[in-house]
């Protein structure tokens, strides 16, 4: 994984242990390896974007940086499609993998 | 390199391949078969939990058809396919699409009575049965809104055998006709990709594959044969196929089902183990109703996907489940890309789909509070949440290209059968125009979307074009 998808995994990821948090990293770091490579690209693309701006001096990647909840609601509804769709795949892959590891998660 | 020989290799075990595996072992044909995932005991995993994700799945559930919106995919890639990770669903094509599809591709022996009598023998075989007794909570709200709107609705039934306390097995590939292939004599190799299809003029002698050791080691494998059955699926098919150099008419016109869902909260607890087995019919085709997994984690995701504050909901997930309104009037598109494993897969939804849509998920929503629901988080970023019938209206205009989260588990269609070499990639049977033993036999050979679960056509289909390939002698 790059360092802002390391960024965001651990700020996304609530509720668990270090070994939970660990977990829900794997998780993550082997979902995007497996992903299609040309996808893969693209997200890398994307992280190395955002890594760039969070390293920006001032308040936007101060915010970004720091991963405050208010930076990734910015991310979740930025008007760039292509924005929105990377933090929402971020997301989807930490809730899952979270979910996923505590008990009874089957109902 | 290690070089073996057989009569027939058939590429892939899932619905069209354990199929035509199996009838043709029984035949008494030397057949191997090739999968490029792993055997993993169907009764190992939770279905639909992390651990199968990882193990099933291809890219471990990551894909998406790009286009705007993407649409998110799954593909199984395991001993077994696809049919290892669905929900067993079963339906068979409508009489009239049959008779449509029939027409219009100029398909041979493609009448609802031949289709039939080829689906009573998979039917019987792997005992495709309703639910005995009660359907569980999250499948009876639907039929309870539906009943409530004097809208139609229709239990499915399952690909699932029974005990005498009701409780059911699903009949996967890996517990029905892959064993029934190996105990008539054909051979299973497993952790095996093939690379590309060794071809020599018009006839392929043989497939290139790399075999992963136990050990974690790989090793180049050639398989000659006489016959070559590809039998990947409809995006795994057609760029084998063009690996192969064979490209007309081969990766356009994919069929996708995009589905975009609502997770709704009830008073009461519902039952997260089973797929929802019952569908509000009344718009149809075009347009179907029905419900998904609804693990925890599923719960949180649907939730999540509207952005609205969901905590509260989340912590009463019990009473949460997932339902989805589909539709499938867009193309796409599979492409291999020059140095990359996987292929590139495009999907443009029409703006008939997209009307569609919202249509769907709004009379989705009004199932959904006729049968109780107090609470309905749409898919769709940005888009509010539901609690009276009145503001689902809202939801017609949150309905865009940039807004919507669709995903999807049905692909089909991109080397449709026909007798017009200028529209299809295979004739009536499947056999690969141009070559003289090369056959596809999955769901890429559907014409069409079945707008409907596909995989009693895909099964039906390749029964029926198994027996053909018997009957070529």
């Amino acid at each position: 994984m790059l360092w802002f998808e390391r960024q965001l995994v651990a700020t996304m990821t609530r509720h668990l242990d270090p070994d939970g948090r660990s977990r829900v990293s794997n998780y993550v770091e082997g979902s995007l390896t497996a992903m299609p490579e040309h996808l893969r690209l693209c997200v890398g693309a994307e992280s190395l974007a955002l890594g760039l701006w969070a390293r920006l001096p001032g308040r936007l990647g101060g915010a970004l940086r720091e991963g405050s909840a208010v930076s990734l609601q910015a991310l979740e509804l930025h008007p760039l499609n292509p924005v929105r769709q990377y933090a929402r795949l971020m997301r989807s892959l930490v809730l899952f993998a979270e979910q996923e590891l505590q008990p009874g998660a089957g109902g | 390199m290690t070089t073996l020989d057989t009569e027939i290799v058939i590429i892939g075990s899932g619905a069209g391949g354990a199929v035509t595996a199996a009838t043709l072992a029984r035949a008494g044909r030397d057949v191997t078969v090739v999968e490029e995932g792993p055997w993993v005991d169907p009764g190992a995993l939770e279905p639909f939990s992390l651990d199968e994700m990882v193990a099933k799945y291809r890219h471990q559930g990551g894909a998406a058809a790009l286009g705007a919106p993407p649409v998110a995919y799954a593909e199984g890639r395991c001993v077994g396919g696809s049919t290892e990770i669905n929900s067993g669903l079963w339906h068979r094509l409508p009489d009239a699409l049959a008779d449509d599809w029939r027409e219009r591709h100029q398909i041979e022996e493609f009448t609802p009575e031949a289709l039939g009598r080829y689906a009573d023998r998979i039917e019987e075989e792997l005992t495709v049965s309703k639910l005995p007794g009660a359907p569980p909570e999250s499948s009876a709200v639907l039929a309870r809104g539906a009943d409530a709107l004097d809208w139609r609705s229709v239990e499915f039934a399952r690909v699932f055998r029974y005990d005498q306390d009701h409780r059911g097995v699903k009949q996967t590939m890996a517990r029905t006709f892959i064993p029934a292939a190996v105990d008539a004599g054909a051979t299973m190799l497993p952790n095996c990709r093939v690379d590309r299809l060794l071809r020599s003029g018009d006839r392929i002698v043989g497939v290139r594959c790399t075999r992963r050791r136990p050990d974690g080691t790989d090793e180049d494998l050639t398989l000659h044969a006489d016959h070559v059955i590809v039998c990947g699926g409809a995006i795994q098919t057609p760029a084998l196929l063009q690996r192969s150099g064979l490209r007309r008419n081969i990766g356009g016109g994919l069929k996708l089902h995009p589905t975009i869902r609502v997770a709704a909260r009830f008073r009461h607890a519902l039952d997260h183990a089973d797929v929802p087995m019952h569908r509000i019919t009344e718009f149809g085709p075009g347009l179907e109703i029905g419900g998904s997994a609804s693990r925890r984690s599923h719960v949180a995701l649907a939730l999540s996907d509207s952005t609205a504050d969901y905590d509260d909901a989340m912590d009463d997930w019990e009473k949460v489940a997932v339902y989805y309104a589909a539709t499938h009037d867009g193309v796409g598109r599979v492409t291999t890309l020059p140095g990359l494993r996987a292929p590139l897969v495009t999907y443009r939804l029409s703006e008939g789909d997209m009307s569609r849509l919202g249509r769907g998920l709004v009379l989705l929503g009004e199932a959904l509070l006729a049968a109780g629901a107090t609470e309905l988080y749409p898919s769709m970023t940005g888009a509010p949440v539901v609690r009276r019938r009145e503001d689902l209206v809202s939801w017609w205009d949150a309905v865009t290209r940039s807004r919507t989260n669709l995903m999807t588990v049905h692909m089909t269609s991109s080397v449709r059968i026909g007798e017009d070499r200028d529209r299809s990639g295979a004739d009536s049977y499947g056999r690969i125009w141009g070559m003289r033993n090369l056959r596809v036999n999955d769901a890429s050979l559907l014409p069409d979307a079945p707008g409907v679960n596909p995989q009693s056509t895909i099964m039906t289909l390749a029964l029926r074009n198994a027996d053909q390939f018997l009957a070529d002698g």
